[in-house]
Parts: structure tokens; C-alpha cells; sequence
């Protein structure tokens, strides 16, 4: 006998006991007060260089501080006077056509930090730049208005901390087979069907079963669901593309969640940066199409909201290995159907006035973003999420 | 001592405590027990990993320069940050095999306290073996010794505090995380220390130097006190206030005896440790307690990964062929040692708990000894490019390359009743289904049974 195959022989083998479970108390849990409106959160992870995505084209600092890198004038896909878009957005342009992206220029936050980790938990935890909070703010909106896992859908095998609250946190999967499978394991589900009565003790044993009933319902609820609905639409052959057809098929299948976080990597560009952050926003800008497409198909793209991000942006002068290094404020984008400040929201960077590291400063504080989309979008109350109130914006 | 109790104080004060052992002390008195436990600590040593191959990079900058190309330079540096994992597996390593437990047990505790990291190998082994040598010395000492270390002052930008042009990033921390907690100092508090640190720097060896002409000698007004006070002197006078005792016997409250605090206990403690800082009296204290011992504090804490990784390699012994899948497992459990998330570490207990880290700690011991499929991917890394940070996933089933010494396990439990392993795997309260089911199981034997135990929830705490 294989030795991986003991634990299936012994513990089929002597039949168990059946104890009605309870376990369908928590599946029956509906979220009746979530609104179905989704969001779909994309970070561009290593921080992308917003200055030659969204390219300032009229700008003599630009060209003057990037002689390497900069994007010369006639490949440029001009949309304003000063502002177009870097020539591998084309699907993008597409989009700002149809009034479906807004782009908000210089969002970040006081006192920028410019390590990869701290800044990601800073907008990941939505908290100041000196303050450290154990808790995403997805993960709070879960907890708070969502209740159970599959609320929020990481598409990783590895919760970030975005996802995470205090007692109830999001669920990781990029695979929803390989979750479910994972957790139908002979044993672990006869350790689940034992259970006879609910766990809703403060203590840690029965914090413990408790989060493992729920990770259980979770994974059948979105395997079952999801498999209902595959995507039909070619979505680009890579690993984020994957990322968003799964996503598609989540939303498209009627899952019942309301936030899913997908990180895109490869964003680091501190050498020979023009071809890389090329294949990169082509890859981003393609794959978005589809799955936009996807949802349009599905008369699901009405009730989407796509955020884009990075940690943060990149130097204004670039280095000399033809690459750029760790600055701060950046461009966000927001992808939808119902965008109320088409095109541009507010002013281009001004590369006359930059911070004492020649880093591009804030002029929306990016929890602006996070309280429009959670009072605006998602109709619940910013001020609960975020712990403090922030000026909405006029995007949605 | 009772065989429970004997359990709790080894889970607590080590990571765990085998069969063998068990026998061999069950019939002496706590006093003596706890006494053995301190005088073991004592016999602790440093860890050091050979680090002859980085000789040439202890030397001052000029002089390097000179012999040295400048891509030899990097590619030694780019050696010393390889060389950070292996301190991460050999410190593991010392934790499942140390005989000197309370000392590593503390040690990992202080890393969690005093929280840093640092990619040059030869200041964070020093580093790690401070928090070794003052694990159960003087507090006073101890801080000290950390605001001197190289890791800590390029971790907290105190190489970058000068007189012309503070930086307050050490002093806010030093208050806020390593002695008094938030709301026990004020932001002027914070300029008039972080004064006192300017200048603080270190040699290319570690060793600490002061930059006098980057240090401020002037005035300072501190916590109510007004002097020319230096680094030290602000440490002192930290240490002067009661709170700084109470903060730090809260924190040893919550990882050694129960996530939850009781207020009277902490009190207790806050007037012994204020007297004269002495960590280990302080530690001597807990164990030889009665309510150390209270049921209530048994079983109840949720083990941190590495806790759970070193527990079950105490069981049976492994040794793994490919090093990096011990880093892979640290990572889908969310915490890499040599690696905390930021300055203020890991929140532990219920954090460490989520759908997916849960279902892969109850995995854990099927991946680590009954060769189980692993088919999640750890996170890319910031720095990687986009084929780099997905190329994980290439690999679609894997298992880990370990050798499990399972004849050391038969020899110490192969022939144990069913119910003396359980008690001997699980310390607390086994909810009743799960007992009924465990009761119910047909055991083929103890090797078998051994990782169905340690697959339940129960195993998860300590």
C-alpha cells in the first residue's frame, strides 16, 4: 500500500458514525444585507512606473530626467494635450472610449514609505504610514458586512493581508478544485462530520473549528457554484490572465462574493525598464479587455467595479541601468460601466514640485478611493472600515 | 509532578516533551524540575555559521575597495544574503535539538519582541545571538545591547540619526514597541530621545562607535528629567517608569502563560520584574507559580508555525534533503523566521489562523511525514520579474524530500497504548466528537495514528 493512501484505508474502513451536522446551519447563512455589487481589486506588484504608463508627453522635465527611458512623443497614444497613454494600452484606450476607466492621478499618502512590504501593508491596511494594523481593509468589510469567507476571494493559494480580519478573514484560491479537494481529504471531513453541535466558543479550540467549518463550506460553495459557469471568451495564455478568467467565472456563475484581490508581479523595473514595463501593461491591458468582455457578455459588467494599483510609483529621474527607482505617489485606475468622472478625474503630476527624493507628491489620499468605493459602491459605511472618515470622490 | 503539568511547562517553556523524558522526570518535584529547566538554559551556545568566506568584507571600505573588483564585491554580498536562509534552517534546526530549551524558547520570543531584519549575514547572526546571550539576563542590559547593534540601526535608520538632521524612527519604536506602548509618551518625548541616539553607529565587524561629531551633547528634556543625556541615559530612564515593566510582562503574560491577560497576575509580576529587571527570576517565578498550572491556561494557546513545525520534528525526528522546502512551508503558514512582516512582528494567536493556513497546518503533518501531495504555490516575491514571480506554478505536484527517522519514533512510541500517545500529542481538552471519533478509529499502528492525532484541531494549540 502506498503510504499516502493510509489515511483513506483507515479511515474508511471502519464506518462512522453519521451525527446530522450543523455544518448546514453555516452554509444556509445567506448574506442577505451584501449588496451584489462586486469589486475587483488588481495590484501591480513591485510598483509600477506611472509616469510612462500614463505619459506626460508635453513635458520637458519628463524627457529631461529620462533620457533612456522616456516614450518619445509619436509612439504615444495622445488622449489630452499633455496626457496619452503608453502604445501598449491600446485595449485600455479602447475602454477609456467607451467612458469605462477613470484615471486619478497622484494618489498616496503622507510621509511616503518606499520599502515593497511596508507600503503594501499600508495600503493594504489602509492606515497611516507610521501606524501598524493587523487587519486588511477587505478583511474588515468581510468581517463587518460579510461574514463568511468566500465574501472575499483572493486569487492566490496564500491569504495577503488585504484579506484579513480579526476572527473572519477572506479565502485564498487560484484552483477552486484544488481547495475543495484539499479539504475533502478523507480525514479532515471525517473530523468535520463528527461535529455535532456548533463551536461558537471565544476560546481558540472552538475558534479553530469554527474557521475550519467555514473554510469547508466556503471551498464546496464556491467549487459547486462556480463550476456552473466556464468562460468561453480566449483570455491572453500567462498566469494573470488565468487569474482574471477564474475571476470571470466566479462572477459569471453568480457566486456570491463581493471582493476579489488578484496581484500581478513583475512591476520591480529598476533596469532596462522600457521593454519589460511594455510586455508587462500589454499583458495587463489585454487581459483586462477580455475580462471585461467576459463580463459584458454576461450582462454581469453593470454591477463590476475594477480598482487598479501599485505600492507605489517610480522615481521621476530615472537610474543608470535604464530603469527607474522606488518613489510615491501614482495613477489608479477604475474600470466600469456606470463611471461618473470619465477619462481623466483631477491634474497630471506636476513634475515642478516634487518631494525631497524627486518622488512625485500626493494629491489624493488613496483611502479617498477605498471610502467612495465602500460608501458608493458597495453601500456600507466607510467610517466603520476605515476607522476614520475620508473625503469621497465623485468616480462612481 | 503531574504528567499534564509536567507537559504544559515543557509546551510552554520549550516546544514540547517526548515519552522518554516524560518517564525520567515524572516522579521528581516542580522545584526540581524548573530548577533543571534554568540550569540547562545556562549551557546555551551562540549560533554561528561559518562565515570565513566574508572575511574579506569585515575590512574597512578603502581597503576592500582596493583588492577588490568591484563584481566580486557584489557577488560576495550577494553570497551574505544567501547565506541569511541557512541561519533561518540552522536556527530551526537548534530549536528542535537544543538541550538548553528555555533559552531558545526565550530567544525566539525576544525576536518577536525586538523585532528586525537585516540581509548581511554577520550582523544578523550577531544579532540573533544577542537576543541568545540576554534571553533570560537583565532587561536594562539587554536593551542596551539591541540599540547598539548594527541590525537594529540600519533596520530603524539610526545609522541615518545625526545632529544636523534627526531621524526619529529608533526612539519612536524603542517607546512605542520595545518598552512602553502607545499613549505613554509624548511627540516631543520622541525628538528630545531620538537627540540623545544621534550619532550611535557601528564598523564594518558590528562593533558599536560613537560619531562624536554627529552627536548631540546638548540639553535634553525627557519623561519630566532634563540632563545631557546620551542613548543610555534614555534607557534608563525608560526603564524608570513602571509601565515599561508592566508592558513587557503583559507581552511574556500573553506568549507563555495565556493569550488572554489576568490583571492580577500581570500585576504580580510587573512588582517583581520593576525591581531589578531580572528576566530570569521573572521567568522562575511563572513556572514555580500555582496558577501557571490552572486549567485555564492549558491547551490554549494557538501554536505559532514554527512552534507547530519544531513540535512534531520532536516526535519524529526529520531531516530535510532540500532546505528551501523548509522556507516554502514557513511561508504558506505565514512566518519566516529572519523574516517578520514589520517593526512590530507577528500579532500571533488568532492571526496565525485563517481558511488556507489552517487547512494547510492540519496538512502539515501528512506533507512532512506521510509524503502527501503538495499542490499550493507559495507567494512571488516584489522584486521578481512576471515569469519569476508566477514560476512557481510550473510544478504541479511535489512532495517534500525529507527522511523521517521513524524508527527513533517506533523505539520511543511504537508500542504505547493508544491512549497513552494521545495524551502524550495532546495536552488540552479533545472536543468529544473528535475523541469519539479518534476513540472509533481502527489503528493499524502507532506511525499511522500518530499522524491522524496530529492532524486534528487540538494539535494546533499549546
Amino acid at each position: 500500500m502506498e503510504r499516502r493512501d493510509f489515511l483513506k484505508q483507515s479511515t474508511l474502513a471502519s464506518s462512522l458514525f453519521f451525527v446530522p451536522n450543523f455544518i448546514k446551519a453555516f452554509e444556509n447563512m445567506a448574506l442577505t444585507s451584501l449588496s451584489h455589487k462586486k469589486i475587483v481589486i488588481v495590484q501591480l506588484s513591485g510598483g509600477n512606473d506611472g509616469l510612462n504608463t500614463i505619459v506626460p508627453f508635453n513635458n520637458d522635465i519628463y524627457y529631461k530626467n529620462r533620457p533612456g527611458i522616456a516614450i518619445s512623443k509619436n509612439s504615444i497614444i495622445k488622449i489630452t494635450d499633455e496626457l496619452g497613454f503608453n502604445e501598449n494600452l491600446k485595449p485600455l484606450k479602447n475602454l477609456y472610449d467607451k467612458g469605462y476607466l477613470s484615471i486619478i492621478n497622484n494618489v498616496g499618502y503622507p510621509n511616503p514609505n518606499r520599502s515593497h512590504f511596508r507600503s503594501t501593508d499600508i495600503w493594504h491596511t489602509a492606515s497611516d504610514s507610521n501606524e501598524y494594523l493587523s487587519t486588511g481593509w477587505v478583511g474588515r468589510y468581510i468581517e463587518t458586512y460579510g461574514k463568511l469567507p468566500y465574501t472575499g476571494i483572493e486569487l492566490d493559494d496564500s491569504l495577503s493581508l488585504i484579506m484579513k480580519g480579526e476572527t473572519i478573514n477572506g479565502i485564498a484560491t487560484k484552483n477552486p478544485k484544488i481547495l475543495f479537494n484539499n479539504m475533502q481529504t478523507p480525514y479532515f471531513k471525517k473530523v468535520l462530520k463528527s461535529q455535532s453541535e456548533a463551536h461558537l466558543s471565544e476560546h481558540n479550540l472552538g475558534y479553530l473549528y469554527k474557521t475550519m467549518i467555514e473554510a469547508e463550506s466556503s471551498a464546496k460553495y464556491i467549487y459547486e457554484t462556480s463550476k456552473t459557469y466556464k468562460s468561453k471568451l480566449e483570455y491572453p495564455n500567462n498566469p494573470f490572465g488565468k487569474q482574471l478568467k477564474t475571476t470571470a467565472e466566479f462572477i459569471n456563475s453568480n457566486l456570491d462574493s463581493s471582493v476579489y484581490y488578484v496581484s500581478m508581479g513583475g512591476f520591480d523595473t529598476h533596469a532596462n525598464q522600457e521593454n519589460r514595463q511594455k510586455k508587462l501593461l500589454d499583458i495587463y491591458s489585454k487581459s483586462i479587455d477580455v475580462f471585461v468582455k467576459d463580463l459584458e457578455q454576461n450582462d454581469t459588467f453593470k454591477d463590476t467595479l475594477i480598482l487598479t494599483f501599485s505600492e507605489f510609483g517610480r522615481r521621476v529621474k530615472q537610474n543608470a541601468a535604464n530603469g527607474t527607482d522606488h518613489g510615491a505617489a501614482n495613477n489608479v485606475f477604475l474600470i466600469g460601466k456606470n463611471i461618473k468622472t470619465k477619462g481623466f478625474y483631477n491634474k497630471a503630476p506636476d513634475l515642478s514640485n516634487l518631494d525631497n527624493n524627486g518622488d512625485i507628491k500626493y494629491t489624493v489620499d488613496f483611502r479617498s478611493v477605498y471610502a467612495t468605493i465602500l460608501d458608493n459602491w458597495l453601500s456600507v459605511s466607510s467610517k466603520t472600515i476605515l476607522n476614520k472618515t475620508f473625503k469621497t470622490l465623485d468616480f462612481i | 509532578m503531574e504528567q499534564k503539568h509536567l507537559q504544559h511547562l515543557y509546551l510552554r517553556a520549550g516546544f514540547g516533551i517526548g515519552y522518554n523524558k516524560l518517564q525520567e522526570l515524572q516522579s521528581k518535584s516542580k522545584t526540581t524540575i524548573v530548577s533543571k529547566l534554568f540550569l540547562d538554559a545556562e549551557k546555551y551556545e551562540e549560533l554561528q555559521l561559518d562565515l570565513s568566506e566574508f572575511k574579506e568584507l569585515l575590512q574597512p571600505k578603502k581597503l576592500m575597495k582596493l583588492k577588490m573588483m568591484d563584481g566580486e564585491f557584489r557577488a560576495l554580498n550577494k553570497k551574505s544574503r544567501q547565506k541569511v536562509k541557512e541561519l533561518n534552517y540552522a536556527w530551526i534546526d537548534r530549536m528542535v535539538n537544543s538541550s538548553s530549551i528555555l533559552n531558545e524558547k526565550m530567544t525566539l520570543f525576544w525576536a518577536n519582541v525586538f523585532v528586525c531584519r537585516d540581509n548581511t549575514i554577520w550582523h544578523i547572526q550577531r544579532y540573533n545571538n544577542t537576543l541568545r546571550t540576554n534571553a533570560l539576563g537583565n532587561f536594562k542590559d539587554f536593551v542596551k545591547a539591541i540599540a547598539k547593534e548594527p541590525s537594529m540601526s540600519k533596520y530603524l535608520n539610526n545609522r541615518q540619526n545625526v545632529k544636523q538632521s534627526p531621524n526619529e524612527n529608533f526612539a519612536r519604536e524603542l517607546m512605542e514597541l520595545f518598552t512602553l506602548g502607545v499613549g505613554h509618551y509624548t511627540e516631543q518625548d520622541i525628538k528630545e530621545s531620538a537627540r540623545a541616539f544621534t550619532g550611535w553607529s557601528f564598523k564594518r565587524n558590528g562593533d558599536f562607535f560613537l560619531r562624536a561629531k554627529k552627536h548631540d551633547y546638548g540639553e535634553k528634556t525627557f519623561l519630566g528629567k532634563t540632563g545631557n543625556f546620551n542613548g543610555d541615559d534614555i534607557i534608563d530612564i525608560i526603564l524608570e517608569q513602571k509601565q515599561c515593566a508592566k508592558f513587557i510582562c503583559g507581552k511574556i503574560y500573553r506568549y507563555f502563560v495565556n493569550p488572554k491577560i489576568n490583571d492580577a497576575h500581570v500585576e504580580e509580576l510587573t512588582q517583581l520584574f520593576y525591581k531589578d529587571y531580572n528576566i530570569k527570576k521573572l521567568m522562575h517565578h511563572i513556572f514555580s507559580s500555582d496558577w501557571f498550572y490552572d486549567d485555564e491556561n492549558i491547551g490554549v494557546k494557538i501554536k505559532s508555525p514554527i512552534e507547530l513545525l519544531v513540535s512534531i520534528q520532536n516526535i519524529v525526528p526529520v531531516q530535510f534533503k532540500k532546505k528551501k522546502q523548509l522556507l516554502y512551508l514557513q511561508k504558506m503558514m505565514g512566518q519566516v523566521l529572519l523574516n517578520p512582516p514589520n517593526v512590530s512582528g507577528w500579532k500571533g494567536d488568532k492571526s496565525w489562523i485563517d481558511s488556507n493556513t489552517l487547512m494547510f497546518r492540519m496538512k502539515l503533518p501528512s506533507i512532512l511525514l506521510n509524503d502527501a501531495v503538495i499542490n499550493l504555490d507559495e507567494k512571488g516575491t516584489f522584486e521578481a520579474s512576471f515569469e519569476a514571480y508566477y514560476s512557481k506554478e510550473k510544478n504541479k505536484r511535489r512532495f517534500l524530500k525529507v527522511t523521517k527517522s521513524w524508527d527513533v519514533f517506533n523505539n520511543e512510541y511504537g508500542s504505547l497504548s493508544a491512549e497513552t500517545l494521545k495524551k502524550i500529542l495532546i495536552v488540552g481538552n479533545i472536543d468529544k466528537d473528535t475523541e469519539a471519533l479518534l476513540n472509533n478509529l481502527k489503528i493499524e499502528n502507532n506511525k499511522d495514528f500518530c499522524v491522524q492525532i496530529m492532524s486534528i484541531p487540538e494539535y494546533q494549540l499549546c
